[in-house]
């Protein structure tokens, strides 16, 4: 089984993000594996480990936080690494990214792509299921579980709206990960050391054989306009001492103050 | 004149109250409305869809269609679309919504927006505000398409309880079903309990209430404010709570009338999730936890200490 993956750099949310004139403010930002891509990583590892399988991971976009995540998938256990770089990614949306992912995967013969359901920057959750629908391939979201049937199928748990819905998938086949699937390991030293050594396969969209505007680039089906802070909510009233009366007080002002009771 | 399709969300036969939501959102806009509902046995349900404020109902009713498969859910939405000739497609916040908006958007070359908490029309111009980055910012986006698909947020627009629509109801074919992913079953543990996007006021446990016993108390508690009852990630990760009962960014999203975490520190995934909340009260023995940062009332003490004395004193108001 030739497994894909795709890995995106995403702010860490930890951080305080501050915005300006209608911007986020790049200085003093830090950058991370998306942690729904690190469980994506994990899946394709572990389906590897139990089943004879070859993983390889993409990754859109340059730069030393790039490289650092890349090898940070590849001390997880991931065998190869495509890194797609070009000046031209800059503002890119779900679609592109799945037109570019779509391309790596046509010459790449692979049985299964897992991605995270979601990055934790934009929250989007689209590029997975739109890189679905343009290679019209089965795809299953949000997914808890995952095991391989036989080299043809896999059956997957997602988690739905009615419950837990199981199902049979004929590959190959798109899934995007929960957090719930597995706890993403924490690389060991050797995985470390080797991974420095590895190889990563950069190339430009010329190089991938694709043109911005085959894209789409050109023509954006929307744009971001402006950033806003968020509003936050100001912490109230806050109670200490005696549980009793405390309690009191409280049930009284959420019933007649906030009247919410 | 902009037309808006709502694709109705349905569970156990019942129309959710965010169909009416986010069609009385539409019909505040100006647009023409009408409502997509796919399922099995639900035509039904095709007054309280035009009670809910839509005009025309299209209806896709097949046996089919009784669980879930994202495939051929999506192809009566488009179908929907097409016919309709809508502008704008919403759906509710639901992993529905999530699994099938950016399908329809990629079959009908639309743009797509997740979580939109906010749109506007002015002429042809479409612009959408939606939250990012766990909710720490708020995007602006501007629409290039003439269709936008969207998810709508949790609690992001308010039902108009004076609208309602007329009746005028338009068969869909049953779809093909999907053999390439095929639904088995599905594992319901959620059956007959209160469903957190609907209910008025959640409860929600983090790892402060420890056990099984500390969740048993808690339980009580909602139990006599027919709450909806969530959870942590912390819970959920140390196996004492479902995955479907988690509240944050990765999981639910809610917005109810009162919302109290007891025994949550608030890290910043989970408040991702309930901020949006009207009231929100906290219990927890850390004066520090970081949940006291939104709180509109917070009690500083041991749970299991306050929270029977909470249910006494909110018996004692309530009669």
């Amino acid at each position: 089984m030739k497994i894909l993956t795709t890995l995106k750099k995403v702010v860490d949310v930890e951080l305080n993000i501050n915005v300006e004139n209608g911007a986020i403010i790049e200085d003093g930002l830090q950058y991370v594996m998306n942690a729904w891509d690190e469980n994506a990583v994990e899946t394709a590892v572990q389906l590897k480990e139990k089943n004879k399988a070859e993983t390889t991971l993409v990754n859109i976009g340059g730069g030393d936080d790039n490289t650092k995540i890349i090898r940070k998938g590849f001390a997880m256990g991931i065998d190869n690494a495509i890194q797609i770089d070009d000046p031209a990614l800059e503002n890119s949306d779900p679609s592109i990214y799945a037109g570019i992912i779509q391309k790596v995967y046509e010459q790449g013969e692979y049985d299964l792509i897992i991605t995270g359901k979601q990055a934790q920057d934009t929250d989007s959750g689209q590029t997975g299921i739109i890189l679905a629908e343009f290679l019209e391939l089965p795809c299953v979201s949000n997914v808890i579980d995952i095991e391989a049937i036989d080299d043809q199928h896999i059956k997957v748990s997602r988690l739905g709206d009615a419950g837990t819905e199981i199902l049979e998938i004929e590959l190959p086949a798109v899934v995007t990960v929960s957090d719930g699937i597995n706890e993403p390991r924490l690389p060991a030293m050797r995985g470390i050391m080797m991974a420095k050594k590895k190889k990563i396969s950069v190339m430009d969209l010329a190089g991938l054989g694709i043109s911005w505007d085959e894209l789409g680039g050109g023509s954006p089906k929307s744009e971001i306009t402006e950033f806003m802070k968020s509003e936050t909510r100001q912490a109230g009233q806050k109670f200490e001492g005696d549980a009793a009366e405390i309690t009191a007080k409280v049930v009284d002002l959420l019933a007649n103050e906030a009247k919410v009771l | 004149m902009t037309k808006i399709l709502v694709v109705a969300d349905i569970k156990e036969g019942v129309l959710k109250g965010s169909t009416k939501e986010l069609l009385s959102k539409a019909r505040a806009i100006g647009a023409k409305t009408a409502v997509v509902a796919v399922g099995s046995d639900i035509e039904s349900l095709s007054a309280d869809l035009a009670d809910a404020g839509s005009d025309t109902q299209y209806i896709a009713d097949d046996k089919s269609l009784d669980l879930f498969s994202a495939a051929p859910f999506t192809s009566c939405v488009v179908d929907a679309a097409k016919q309709f000739e809508a502008g704008l497609i919403w759906f509710g916040f639901s992993e529905t919504g999530k699994a099938v908006a950016p399908r329809v958007a990629a079959q009908l070359d639309a743009a797509c927006a997740s979580d939109i908490t906010d749109a506007q029309i002015d002429g042809d111009q479409i612009t959408i505000t939606r939250p990012a980055i766990a909710n720490k910012v708020m995007q602006k986006i501007k629409v290039n398409t003439e269709q936008l698909v969207a998810v709508v947020r949790a609690g992001a627009f308010e039902a108009d309880e004076s609208i309602s629509g007329t009746q005028n109801v338009v068969k869909l074919s049953a779809p093909e079903p999907d053999l390439k992913a095929v639904i088995k079953e599905v594992l319901s543990d959620a059956s007959g309990e209160i469903d957190l996007g609907d209910a008025d006021i959640v409860i929600s446990v983090g790892r402060g209430v420890k056990d099984q016993a500390g969740i048993d108390l808690v339980k009580g508690l909602a139990d006599d404010l027919t709450a909806g009852f969530g959870s942590s990630r912390a819970m959920v990760d140390a196996g004492l709570m479902a995955q479907n009962k988690q509240v944050g960014q990765t999981g639910k999203i809610v917005a109810p009338n009162l919302y109290m975490a007891l025994g949550i520190s608030g890290a910043i995934q989970h408040l991702a999730g309930m901020t949006g909340s009207k009231t929100i009260l906290a219990v927890n023995k850390d004066p520090e936890a970081p949940i006291f940062n939104v709180a509109d009332y917070g009690i500083v003490g041991d749970l299991f200490e306050v929270v029977p004395i909470l249910r006494e004193e909110i018996k004692k108001i309530k009669g």
